[in-house]
């Protein structure tokens, strides 16, 4: 009902404004054309520094409001995070002050030459000088931003350190998986034709390299601090996008093609609660690219820990190798419930084995 | 009067650029085939023996046509008709010697589309196929010049129309030797 | 390239003879043209201007009610509006936009205002009008193929507008439709059927630009007037000139890489798939690349950007010099800024792909490139503040979009900035800046261009004035509701908020903007009843509004202002007139305007 009401006074309005307009118009021609256009252009004028003057302010009140939500207001959570938090405040700084700068000088213009029978335009139609002048300025400045930036780019998009350790995250629609290359430090081989979710083997891994054994696969990345991470980023159907903003880095994920992405974890998700003074912090993976109906809820959660807290957690698991042989073995008992085993219809992947 | 004759005309100006838009369209493809090969799973295809005929046919009809705006020119007119039939003739062969080159491929179980296709041979497919459409376009040009031409009431001497599509004509035949160049190099 | 195209073209021809040899026959306009060959089957570049521009119109109100639509959910999650159900059945079923409806909205929305509006709306209609009309031509190169352009698009339209009414929904992967998802049919209701209709309307629209494209060109490089040298040109043709040539370009190279999909899709081709399991469906396809569909389209997308705006930026150069009653500033410079956008658009396209997983060293190039264009921009800028500095400036409707213009290009230039340098990108690609960076910049700032070019040129369209009022009360509550809607999205931005999110309660990190939500929404409505507003005041004046009564109502230098005030088929009555100076000779020697009709004086004082 509101609806309809809301309805009949938008189009009420319409036919006010409409009446004022045409009304204005015709009073416009009775006083004449010259006094209106005077009139309105005098108002114009005003406008536009009234304009300028609110929206600066506007600006100021926007960022009082909305900045302690952005991750402005809270350090990087990696290393290299911080190096692209420098480069967004160098840039903010010159960007603003080019901003401030020609804004201010268009509205100014604008109003302080506003229509006058007494001025004489100064026929002005180009001053080599200048035009140089502001070819160079800005060019220098975007080479500063270039060198930064790209001296930046090469150490983000860089090696890992051989140290590094290695978690691969899959994303298919519409959540994440991740695989943690177990004692051996390297990921079992997979082959997309062997993927087989109702059976243990979600991530098409090939049992029968040998690699594969240990591999641990969770719902969650668990990650230790201050150590460097390799991620290996795959997608099983379409691309999605590992989004990690308090890391400021994310990473396509391509059917066919892996991506990887390194960094290092700065603040375990117990510091980053005390940094954000917000208990129920943690760091979410988000999907950045457009991946289909279920795109917005693609969520993945990072848990940054000590190496202890770590060591505990992966000890708790079993690879996933060994979960799918026990589900498999019709005597053994029936697997844990972290693994949604059926059963029953075992023996597919077991045949590929031998 | 005689300024204009130095000027090009418009329309030719205009396939020109359409032209160059259509070269574009090619290069695409064959960036998109280039950045393809260097990736694995490529498959070196081999050229079946039908497209060397295919060429020699488009050449011959790019002949044709040069022969038909030369005897347009010097008003042959029986001549010129002839000439303009037997090169929309060569351009629907040139069609079927294509169709019949990639109905090689069937022959030698390689699959173009479908399960167990391989985007080298797609390639093949989608570039001659699209290079065919416009060859088509050329062939239906052609017609309605050879139709007007027949037609003794509309009795126009101007070589405009039949320059243009002569033009568009080499372009498509130098286009299809572009191609089997690249495709044969690109082994 | 048929022969029915030089056929038909007799307008062009009689306009080639006419100019060259400067008979006075001028044009046999004196024939009846019937309803059809008038508004329909019209070969006259003013009508295909104004049918381009009536088209694009209600394109725009449909592209912009879907963003009122789906800025209903993002504003208010948690409502639900019974209307909604009334209106689109299953697709919002208890008063609430599903998640499929929601991004078939925003992928249409983005399809609509990026193609159908800002493309064929804005450069269609600009193009149309102005080209034969400031160059001084009779009509374009060839009436013919330019009605063909004008029929192809309203055909991809009717291609695309059928789509909205399939069983399972238009597309929705994203108006850049990526594969494998736009591959897939099994991935999403939207890349079913509603994909192929969007591919062949794009295609069509594809033929419709390049027919359009080709015919500028040749006809601003062969049909100019005597006098008329490339350098006395104004901006306008200038930028619509370098528009064109973009559009030829890169258009041809969407169209592949829309081919190849269409392969893909319907022929179980491997072009863009890979090794893919959807919904445990194991596909049989191997060595393809779905980056490589981003390449190609992204050739395209990117000087798209600029087929967008240069545009706008001609006519915003245009109009800020007539009404700033002052030479527009650094003219050749202008131009070569044009020139090197139109070059580096080109060069910059894998700038969209900096997280793909590209090469280092290719997105340093790219970078570079990037950022390079941040130069000829600054030049621009620099140059419209010049022009308006110690000008005598009169607020005309057009005058204030202009102005606005350049703010907006100003604000959505400088966040560019920050997106074209890799490192940062990382960090906000596919955030909420980059949707406030290109709304602004690219959405908005066109439109602005756009809304310039209808209040400047609606005099020489339809021989009357739209309503001030009217226009004023557009100017203003668009331009504070542009700010008030895409400046605090910088912000969500810099929190790392996705695009494309229908609901974002359910994450710690997103959850901290409902109010600001619910606030644009609010404001994205009213301005979106204002742009109503204009809708009504334009299709009102058209039949009601104030009459021009002078064939010069701005006081500009250009030729369409020596045509009558409603020109037949042919523009000129008599012969087309002689130019003889550049379009910006305002306040020169103490007079107020020169037009370029005017021969040199003995005593003029040289520039």
């Amino acid at each position: 009902m509101s609806g309809y009401f809301i309805f009949i006074i938008l189009v009420l309005a319409f036919v006010l404004i409409f009446q004022i307009s045409k009304a204005s118009e015709y009073v416009s021609v009775l006083k004449g054309e010259e006094k209106s256009f005077k009139q309105s252009n005098r108002i114009n004028a005003f406008m536009f520094i009234l304009f300028m003057v609110l929206g600066l302010f506007g600006a100021w009140w926007c960022n009082e409001l909305l900045y302690d939500r952005t991750l402005l207001a809270q350090p990087a959570a990696s290393d290299h995070g911080e190096k692209i938090d420098f480069m967004l405040w160098l840039t903010i700084i010159v960007t603003g002050v080019v901003f401030l700068m020609t804004q201010i000088l268009l509205f100014w213009f604008a109003f302080k030459y506003q229509h006058s029978e007494k001025r004489t335009v100064y026929f002005f139609p180009h001053n080599n000088k200048l035009e140089l002048l502001w070819t160079v300025v800005p060019a220098i400045f975007l080479t500063i931003l270039v060198g930064f930036g790209l001296f930046y780019w090469f150490k983000i998009t860089g090696d890992a350190p051989k140290d590094a350790q290695i978690v691969e995250i899959t994303g298919k629609q519409f959540n994440w998986m991740m695989r943690y290359p177990g004692k051996d430090n390297v990921l079992g081989r997979k082959n997309y034709r062997l993927t087989d979710a109702s059976n243990g083997n979600a991530l098409g891994v090939d049992w029968e390299d040998g690699a594969s054994h240990d591999d641990i696969e969770a719902s969650e990345m668990h990650l230790v601090v201050g150590k460097p991470v390799q991620l290996v980023i795959n997608a099983q159907d379409v691309i999605h996008d590992v989004g990690l903003v308090h890391f400021r880095l994310k990473m396509d994920a391509v059917p066919g093609i892996p991506t990887t992405l390194w960094f290092t974890p700065k603040y375990t998700t117990a510091q980053m609660k005390e940094i954000t003074g917000n208990k129920e912090f943690v760091y979410e993976i988000s999907c950045d690219q457009m991946c289909g109906s279920g795109h917005y809820s693609m969520r993945g959660v990072i848990v940054v820990e000590t190496q202890e807290e770590y060591d505990a957690w992966m000890a708790s698991k079993k690879p996933q190798y060994v979960t799918v042989q026990e589900a498999a073995a019709p005597a053994a008992p029936k697997a844990d419930s972290t693994a949604a085993v059926a059963t029953a219809t075992m023996s597919k992947p077991l045949a590929q084995l031998k | 009067m005689s300024e204009q004759k130095r000027k090009i005309h418009p329309h030719k100006f205009t396939l020109w650029v359409a032209i160059g838009s259509i070269l574009m369209m090619f290069a695409g493809l064959t960036s998109a085939y280039i950045v393809k090969r260097s990736q694995a799973s490529w498959l070196m295809i081999e050229i079946p023996v039908m497209f060397w005929y295919s060429t020699a046919t488009i050449l011959a009809s790019s002949v044709t046509v040069q022969l038909a705006l030369k005897a347009l020119k010097k008003r042959e007119m029986i001549n010129y008709k002839r000439l303009l039939v037997v090169t929309a003739v060569l351009g629907v062969l040139f069609i079927v010697l294509q169709v019949a080159g990639f109905r090689q491929f069937a022959a030698q179980d390689i699959r173009l589309v479908g399960a167990g296709s391989n985007a080298s041979y797609s390639f093949l497919l989608a570039i001659s196929g699209l290079h065919g459409i416009h060859v088509l376009g050329g062939v239906v040009a052609l017609a309605v010049i050879a139709i007007r031409a027949l037609n003794s009431s509309t009795r126009s001497y101007s070589s405009v129309p039949l320059e243009i599509a002569a033009t568009y004509w080499h372009f498509v035949d130098a286009l299809w030797i572009y191609l089997f160049i690249f495709f044969t190099w690109m082994k | 390239m048929s022969s029915e195209t030089i056929s038909h073209g007799h307008a062009a021809e009689a306009s080639v003879h006419s100019h060259d040899s400067h008979e006075a026959h001028g044009h046999d306009h004196h024939h009846e043209e019937s309803f059809l060959t008038k508004y329909i089957f019209s070969t006259d570049h003013k009508m295909i201007g104004k049918q381009f521009l009536i088209t694009g119109i209600i394109w725009a109100i449909i592209g912009g009610l879907f963003s009122v639509l789906f800025r209903l959910q993002l504003g208010y999650p948690d409502a639900s509006f019974p209307i909604l159900e009334d209106l689109f059945g299953k697709w919002a079923a208890g008063g609430r936009i599903s998640n499929e409806f929601y991004y078939a909205l925003v992928t249409m929305h983005g399809t609509i205002l990026v193609f159908f509006v800002l493309t064929a709306g804005l450069s269609g209609t600009f193009a149309n009008i102005l080209i034969p009309l400031q160059i001084g031509a009779r009509d374009m190169a060839s009436g013919f193929m330019n009605m063909l352009s004008y029929w192809f698009f309203f055909l991809a339209s009717v291609v695309m507008f059928a789509s909205l009414f399939i069983q399972t929904g238009p597309a929705s992967g994203g108006w850049t439709i990526y594969p494998p998802l736009s591959a897939l049919g099994q991935a999403s209701e939207g890349s079913k059927l509603g994909m192929d209709f969007w591919l062949i309307s794009m295609a069509l629209f594809i033929v419709s630009s390049l027919l359009g494209g080709l015919n500028y060109i040749s006809t601003i490089l062969n049909l100019r007037t005597k006098g008329m040298s490339m350098t006395r040109m104004p901006l306008t043709m200038w930028a619509i000139f370098f528009t064109a040539v973009l559009g030829v370009l890169s258009f041809p190279v969407l169209l592949s890489g829309a081919v190849l999909l269409l392969f893909d899709r319907n022929l179980g081709t491997s072009f863009y798939l890979s090794e893919i399991v959807v919904k445990g469906e194991i596909l049989p396809n191997e060595g393809g690349s779905a980056i490589l569909f981003q390449h190609l389209f992204w050739f395209l997308g990117h000087p798209e950007v600029y087929i967008i705006l240069l545009p706008a930026m001609g006519m915003v150069s245009e109009i800020l010099s007539v009404n700033s009653r002052k030479p527009i500033f650094g003219y050749l410079a202008m131009v070569g800024s044009l020139f090197a956008i139109c070059i580096l658009a080109f060069l910059v396209w894998a700038h969209h792909m900096f997280v793909t997983g590209l090469n280092p060293f290719l997105g340093a190039f790219f970078v570079l490139l990037t950022l390079l264009i941040a130069v000829p921009s600054a030049i621009k800028v620099f140059n419209w503040l010049t022009t308006l500095w110690k000008g005598n400036i009169r607020f005309t409707p057009g005058m204030l979009f202009s102005i606005g213009f350049v703010s907006l290009f100003i604000s959505g230039g400088l966040t560019g900035i920050f997106l074209g340098n890799s490192t940062l990108d990382i960090h906000l690609h596919d955030t909420y800046f980059v949707v406030a960076h290109f709304h602004i910049v690219m959405g908005v700032a066109s439109f602005f261009g756009m809304f310039a070019g209808v209040y400047h040129w609606f005099p020489k369209m339809y021989g009357r004035y739209l309503n001030n009022t009217m226009a004023y009360i557009h100017f203003w509550v668009t331009l504070v509701g542009s700010y008030l809607i895409f400046w605090p999205m910088h912000y969500s931005g810099l929190a790392g908020m996705p695009r494309r999110y229908t609901d974002w309660s359910n994450w710690q990190s997103f959850n901290q903007f409902q109010d600001m939500n619910r606030f644009i929404s609010t404001v994205a409505m009213v301005v979106f009843a204002v742009q109503i507003l204009f809708v009504f005041n334009f299709f009102y004046s058209i039949f009601k509004g104030r009459q021009v009564k002078s064939e010069n109502p701005w006081g500009a230098n250009t030729l369409e202002w020596t045509t009558p005030i409603n020109p037949g088929h042919g523009n000129w009555p008599s012969d087309i007139p002689e130019v003889h100076r550049w379009a910006y000779d305002y306040g020169k020697d103490g007079r107020e305007f020169i037009p370029q009709t005017e021969p040199i004086g003995a005593d003029e004082s040289k520039h």
